[in-house]
């Protein structure tokens, strides 16, 4: 499907030095990968591509680390953007707070896709088949 | 006090989208917070705010309940609901088979697995 707007008006940059010197790699809380921040398709990797993991550490702007929680942040579901982008919206094991973010080129394929099909796998609710 | 017939109960509110009129107890009993009929809701949680909250997607419990994330379209705050029994199950089923009519990435490979 074509993409409704195909440039985006600012490109994404890559966020200053940060104080702590993380290195180029951070460890996924959840399978313990070795996760290199770089990430193709986006200036902002913060979950791990294997199982979708992510950290409580960041407010509203990507990369700010304005949360004090420090949880651990599982996927909970999809939601499409507008312009056809799959986002994924984490919920926080610790606080409960929500947060959505974009999906990672190299992200896990069969795990995006379970997740894509969670609503239709043990019981779609009744009046939701009378609807189709 | 809840009354037992939500149908019999006068505390209502109005859809900040549609208009509708609806009451604020669900079928179930619970309390609703979304407009049943195009599933908007407001961001009473923050009093200063009041804004609309659009649907945006379905999570499924382990328990096989939905849950409605709703996000306010003035802070960009997520909230995650209960849907309720007369919510209207023809977009609940379109936000639900979104993802896969645009998917980033082919899904023919997967027919092999």
């Amino acid at each position: 499907m074509p993409r409704r707007h195909p440039v985006r008006g600012v490109p994404q940059r890559a966020k200053d030095k940060r104080r702590d010197n993380p290195g180029d790699a951070f460890r996924c809380v959840g399978c313990r990968l070795d996760v290199p921040f770089h990430a193709p398709g986006t200036a902002h990797r913060n979950h791990c591509p294997n199982c979708l993991t992510s950290l409580h550490v960041d407010g509203r702007i990507p990369g700010d680390r304005r949360a004090r929680c420090r949880g651990r942040m599982v996927a909970l579901s999809l939601s499409v953007r507008p312009d056809g982008e799959w986002m994924i919206i984490h919920s926080c094991l610790a606080c409960d707070e929500l947060s959505a973010n974009r999906v990672a080129g190299d992200d896990n394929a069969l795990v995006l896709l379970r997740m894509a099909l969670r609503p239709f796998g043990a019981r779609l609710p009744q009046r939701a088949l009378l609807a189709l | 006090m809840t009354i037992k017939n939500p149908y019999l109960s006068m505390d209502t509110f109005t859809c900040v989208r549609c208009g509708l009129v609806v009451s604020r107890q669900a079928p179930e009993g619970r309390p609703r917070n979304h407009c049943p009929s195009c599933l908007h809701s407001q961001h009473t949680a923050d009093t200063d705010c009041q804004s609309r909250m659009i649907p945006i997607s379905i999570a499924v419990l382990r328990n096989g309940d939905w849950m409605l994330i709703h996000r306010c379209t003035r802070c960009d705050e997520l909230t995650s609901n209960p849907i309720s029994g007369d919510d209207n199950q023809l977009i609940l089923v379109r936000m639900a088979v979104r993802p896969l009519a645009q998917p980033p990435f082919p899904l023919e490979a997967f027919g092999d697995l």
